[in-house]
C-alpha cells in the first residue's frame, strides 16, 4: 500500500511539470491559430507510433539515456557533477581523433577503441574535480560548471587549428574513418550504440538498486554523517562516482560520434547539449534508472518530433523548444511532497460531502 | 476550577490511533506531568492543545469555553504557549529581541524600533518573574539553560497562562535542571498553570501536583504526586514491573586479561586546540568501564577517536594486543569493536532509509550481507526480521523508514545491529538517551548479558545513574583528562560528583 502510494507520487511529480508544460504550449499554438491536439498528435504520431520514427527516437534516446544516468549517479549522492555536456563533448573529441588517424583498422577493435578513448577521456575530465572535491574541499558544483567552457573552448581551438578539415567549409574535424562507424541495422537509424546503451543501462540499474555502491551513495546522499560513522570512505566514494559518471559522458559522446555525427563540430552536442538535457531527464526521471530510461524516451520523441512539426504543421517548430524550456520551469517546482496527502485530502473531502448530501436529504 | 479539559479527544492517523479518547482535565495553578513511553501519544496530546494538528473527534475546552485552534497563534491568543524541547530562536540576536521578534516595540507613530523602550519593556517581564537572565545578551554566547528560559520569557511576554514545556530537561545539565525547577515554583507562584512531558521520574517527583499517565494513546491512571512513588509511576508506565537499578551479577572479573587498551591517547580539536590529553584506560573481558563527567570534558573526542571518526596526534589503541589506532571505522568493526554513537539521528541511522538498509549499515561489506559487491537483498530481510523478533523491536511496517519508529525502538535497531556483530569490545555512547524506561530496562540487561559474556564494554554517558549501576569501574573525564578511576564498589555519587567538577581528594582544583 504505501509502496504503491510512494509510487503513485512520484509519478505525479514527474507527470505534472510535463502536463503544464504542454497545456500552457497548447495555449501558445492556440495563439497562433492552431489546433494544439492535431500539432501535438503529428508530433508524437511520427516519434512514437511508426517503426522506423520510433526506432529513429531509440536512436536519438541513447545518449540522454547515458547523460542522465550519469548526472543521477552523482546527485543521488548530493554531489553534483554539472560537468556531464563537458566530460561528453571530451570522450567524442577522442573517439573522433582515434577515429580519423587509425586507417584500415579491423572494424571490431576500431569501435572498441574509440568507445574506450572517449570513456577514458570523460573520466579524466571528471577525476579533476573528484580529488579537488574530496581532498581539497572545492565546490564540486562550480569546478564542474566552469570546466565545461574550458574543455569546449580548448575543443574549439583544436578543431580549428590542428585537427581542421581544410575540405570542410566550416570549422570541423575530418570525418572518421568507415571501419570506426556504427552501421545502420535494418533500414532504420538505429545502430549497435543502441544496444550497448541498453546493456550500460541494465549494468547500472543493478548498480543503483542492488550493490553495496548504490547503497552507500544513497547512504551518502541522505546523510554523511551516518555513512562516515558507518565506515565508507566518502572520499574514494566520491572519486569512484565521479568516475562512473564521467565514463558514462564519455561514452555517451563516442557514441554519439560514431553512430551520428562522425566528425566534431562546433555544433556537436546541439543546444542546449545532450549534457544539459541529461540533466532535465534525470530530474523528469526522479533520478532512478527506470524513471531515466522513460524520460530519455520521452524527451528524444519530443526533439525528433519538431522536425514534424515544420514540415506537417503551420506552428513553428520552435514550439518544442518552449515546451522544454517550460518544463525545466515546472521541474524546479516542487508539486507534491512526500507528506502532501493528495489522496487522504480528496477521500476525506469526497466523503465529507457524500455525508453532507445525505444530511440534507 | 479546570483551565484545561479535554473531552474524549481522539486522533487517528489512517488505522493508528495515536490518541484515543482522552480525558485530561488540568487545574488552574498547577505544575501538571505528562509521562509515558516514548510513542505513547503525549507530543501528540499536547501538539493538539497547541493548534499544531486538528484533531479527529473530541473537544477542548479553555477556562471552560469550547475552542478550536488551527494555528499555535490562536492558543497563545488564548493564554496557551508552548517551549518545544529544540529550541526555536536566532542566535545572532540579543535575548531582548529574539523575545520580541514580530511584536516589536516602535517608536511613536514611525515604523523604527524603539530600542531603550524593549530594552525596559522586556527587563520588566524578566524582573517580574525573577528570572537569572541577560536581555542584552546575544542568544549564541548564553547557555542551553538559559536559552529555554528565553524561550519561556517569550511565552510569558505574550501574557500566556498556561504552559506547556517539552521534554524540558533532556538538554539540560544536572544544575541546570535545578535552576529551572527554582523558575518553574516561582511562576507557579505566580499563578502560572504549567503542563510539562517528561520520562524522567525523578523529576516527576520533584516538580509536579499531579501525573498523568498515557500508555498507548490511552490515559491510564491520574494521580496526586504526593499519592505515588517512581516505582508506581514506571510500572503504570509500562505496565509491568519495571526493575529501575538493574541487577548486577557480581563477577570477579578483577584477574581476566586486559581485551582494550588506550595508552597515552591525545588529540587537537579543528582548532588547534587539545581536547583530550594523554588518556590511558584498559578495559578487561567481562568488564564494564563507565566515563562519567560533565558534557563537554572531552567524552565526545574520545568517543570519535575509539570509533575512527577523529585522528590521534599521540598514543596507540590496541585490541587483544593488536595496533587499531587511527583504523578506518569499518576496519575497526571488522575487528570487532562495536559501536553505539551518541546521536542516533546522526550517525547511528539514517532516518530516511528503510529499517532493512539501516540493519547492515556498518556491516554491508561483510560476508553474509554482500557478495562480490551486490547485497543480497533475501539474507537482509531475514537478519531484520530476526532482529526485529528478537530485540522486541515495535514497527508498524517492517519494510517502512527509521522515521516511523520511536526513539527507544530506533535505538534498538542500533543495539540489535551492534549486538548481532558478535564484537569483542563495545563501545556504547549515552546508549539510553532519550529512551522511555521500557527500553532503558532493556538494553541495560542487554549490555550486562555481553558482560557476562566476557566482552568488555567502554560505556560513556552523562547519566550518572547509569554508570552506577552498570559499571564495574568508573573514569571520570575533565577538562580532557582522565582525573580519576574508581572502583564503583568503593564509591559513591557524591565522590563521583566532586571528581566531575575538578576536584581530587589530594586537595585543591584541578587546572
Amino acid at each position: 500500500m504505501n509502496k504503491v502510494r510512494k509510487l503513485g507520487l512520484s509519478l505525479l511529480n514527474s507527470l505534472l511539470p510535463v502536463l503544464c508544460a504542454f497545456a500552457i504550449g497548447a495555449v501558445i499554438i492556440l495563439i497562433i491559430g492552431q489546433n494544439p491536439l492535431t500539432t501535438y498528435w503529428i508530433m508524437i504520431k511520427n516519434t512514437l507510433f511508426t517503426w522506423k520514427g520510433f526506432m529513429k527516437t531509440l536512436h536519438y534516446a541513447s545518449p540522454l539515456i547515458l547523460t542522465g544516468l550519469a548526472i543521477a549517479i552523482t546527485f543521488k549522492a548530493n554531489i553534483f557533477n554539472m560537468g556531464v555536456e563537458g566530460q561528453l563533448l571530451g570522450g567524442a573529441f577522442a573517439s573522433c581523433i582515434i577515429g580519423f588517424s587509425l586507417k584500415s583498422m579491423n572494424p571490431t577493435a576500431h569501435v572498441i577503441i574509440c568507445l574506450l578513448s572517449g570513456i577514458i577521456v570523460g573520466m579524466l575530465f571528471a577525476l579533476v574535480p573528484a580529488i579537488l572535491k574530496a581532498y581539497f574541499h572545492v565546490n564540486e558544483m562550480v569546478v564542474t560548471l566552469m570546466l565545461n567552457y574550458a574543455i569546449a573552448k580548448i575543443l574549439q581551438v583544436l578543431a580549428s587549428t590542428v585537427f581542421r578539415d581544410k575540405a570542410a567549409g566550416y570549422v570541423a574535424t575530418s570525418p572518421i574513418e568507415s571501419s570506426a562507424m556504427f552501421n545502420r541495422i535494418g533500414g532504420t537509424s538505429i545502430t549497435l550504440f543502441f544496444p550497448i546503451t541498453i546493456v550500460v543501462f541494465i549494468a547500472m540499474y543493478f548498480v543503483f538498486k542492488k550493490s553495496r555502491l548504490g547503497y552507500e551513495i544513497t547512504a551518502i546522499g541522505r546523510n554523511t554523517e551516518f555513512a562516515e560513522a558507518s565506515g565508507m570512505n566518502v572520499r574514494r566514494k566520491i572519486i569512484y562516482m565521479m568516475l562512473i559518471s564521467g565514463a558514462l559522458s564519455g561514452l555517451a559522446g563516442a557514441g554519439f560520434m560514431m553512430s551520428e555525427k562522425f566528425k566534431y563540430t562546433l555544433d556537436f552536442s546541439g543546444s542546449p547539449g545532450l549534457g544539459w538535457d541529461g540533466m532535465l531527464i534525470a530530474l523528469l526521471g526522479g533520478h532512478d534508472p527506470i524513471g531515466i530510461l522513460i524520460a530519455a524516451v520521452f524527451y528524444s520523441a519530443l526533439k525528433t518530433g519538431s522536425d514534424s512539426i515544420g514540415i506537417f504543421a503551420n506552428v513553428p517548430k520552435e514550439i518544442v523548444a518552449v515546451i522544454q524550456g517550460l518544463m525545466i520551469l515546472f521541474l524546479s517546482i516542487r508539486f507534491i511532497d512526500q507528506r502532501t496527502k493528495v489522496f487522504e485530502n480528496f477521500k476525506t473531502r469526497f466523503i465529507s460531502k457524500k455525508a453532507q448530501t445525505e444530511e440534507v436529504q | 476550577m479546570n483551565i484545561i479539559e479535554t473531552v474524549n479527544i481522539t486522533k487517528k492517523y489512517g488505522d493508528f490511533v495515536a490518541n484515543d479518547a482522552i480525558n485530561l482535565a488540568v487545574s488552574e495553578g498547577e505544575i501538571k506531568a505528562i509521562v509515558g513511553e516514548n510513542g505513547a501519544g503525549k507530543t501528540t496530546l499536547m501538539n493538539m492543545l497547541y493548534g499544531l494538528i486538528a484533531p479527529t473527534s473530541g473537544k477542548l475546552l479553555v477556562g471552560g469555553k469550547e475552542v478550536k485552534f488551527s494555528s499555535p497563534l490562536d492558543a497563545i491568543n488564548s493564554g496557551l504557549g508552548m517551549v518545544h524541547q529544540h529550541f526555536k530562536l536566532v542566535p545572532s540576536l540579543t535575548v531582548c529581541e529574539n523575545i520580541l521578534l514580530g511584536i516589536e516595540v516602535l517608536k511613536n507613530k514611525t515604523p523604527f524600533i524603539d530600542a531603550k523602550k524593549q530594552y525596559e519593556k522586556v527587563q520588566a517581564v524578566v524582573d517580574k518573574f525573577k528570572f537569572d537572565l541577560n536581555v542584552r545578551d546575544r542568544v549564541e554566547d548564553i547557555s542551553i539553560g538559559q536559552k529555554q528560559r528565553v524561550e519561556i520569557m517569550k511565552m510569558l511576554y505574550r501574557n500566556v497562562n498556561i504552559l506547556i514545556l517539552d521534554e524540558p530537561t533532556a538538554v539540560l545539565t544536572p544544575q541546570e535542571v535545578d535552576e529551572l525547577t527554582i523558575s518553574l515554583k516561582e511562576l507557579k507562584a505566580q499563578g502560572k498553570t504549567i503542563i510539562i512531558i517528561t520520562h524522567k521520574l525523578g523529576e516527576v517527583m520533584q516538580l509536579s501536583d499531579s501525573v498523568t499517565i498515557i500508555k498507548r494513546g490511552k490515559v491510564v491512571g491520574e494521580v496526586k504526586t504526593k499519592d505515588t512513588n517512581e516505582r508506581k509511576l514506571a510500572q503504570m508506565m509500562v505496565g509491568r514491573d519495571v526493575v529501575l537499578s538493574v541487577k548486577k551479577e557480581e563477577i570477579d572479573n578483577s584477574g581476566n586479561p586486559v581485551v582494550y587498551k588506550l595508552e597515552n591517547i591525545s588529540t587537537k580539536n579543528i582548532f588547534g586546540k587539545e581536547v583530550l590529553s594523554d588518556i590511558n584506560l584498559e578495559v578487561k573481558e567481562g568488564e564494564v568501564l563507565g566515563i562519567a563527567g560533565v558534557e563537554g570534558n572531552g567524552q565526545s573526542e574520545l568517543l570519535k577517536v575509539v570509533t575512527g571518526l577523529m585522528t590521534t596526534t599521540k598514543g596507540n589503541i590496541t585490541l587483544n594486543g593488536k595496533e587499531i589506532t587511527n583504523w578506518w571505522p569499518a576496519n575497526i568493526r571488522d575487528a570487532g569493536v562495536g559501536m553505539i554513537h551518541e546521536d542516533r539521528y546522526a550517525q547511528g541511522l539514517c532516518q530516511n532509509m528503510t529499517i532493512k538498509e539501516n540493519m547492515i549499515a556498518g556491516y554491508h561489506y561483510c560476508g553474509d550481507v554482500c557478495s562480490r559487491g551486490f547485497l543480497r537483498s533475501q539474507v537482509i530481510s531475514k537478519k531484520r526480521d530476526r532482529l526485529i523478533k528478537d530485540y522486541d523491536i515495535r514497527v508498524a511496517d517492517a519494510e517502512g523508514e527509521v522515521s516511523q519508529l520511536s526513539g527507544g525502538n530506533a535505538q534498538k535497531i542500533i543495539i540489535a545491529r551492534e549486538f548481532d556483530s558478535k564484537p569483542k569490545v563495545l563501545i556504547a555512547a549515552q546508549p539510553t538517551r532519550g529512551v522511555d524506561v521500557g527500553s532503558i530496562e532493556f538494553i541495560h540487561n542487554k549490555i550486562l548479558d555481553l558482560r557476562k559474556q566476557g566482552v568488555g564494554v567502554l560505556l560513556i554517558s552523562s547519566e550518572l545513574s547509569e554508570i552506577m549501576s552498570l559499571s564495574d569501574r568508573i573514569a571520570v573525564m575533565y577538562k580532557g583528562k582522565i582525573i580519576g578511576v574508581v572502583n564503583q564498589k568503593d564509591t559513591s555519587t557524591t565522590e563521583l560528583g566532586l571528581l566531575m567538577a575538578g576536584i581530587t581528594d589530594k586537595g585543591g582544583k584541578q587546572e
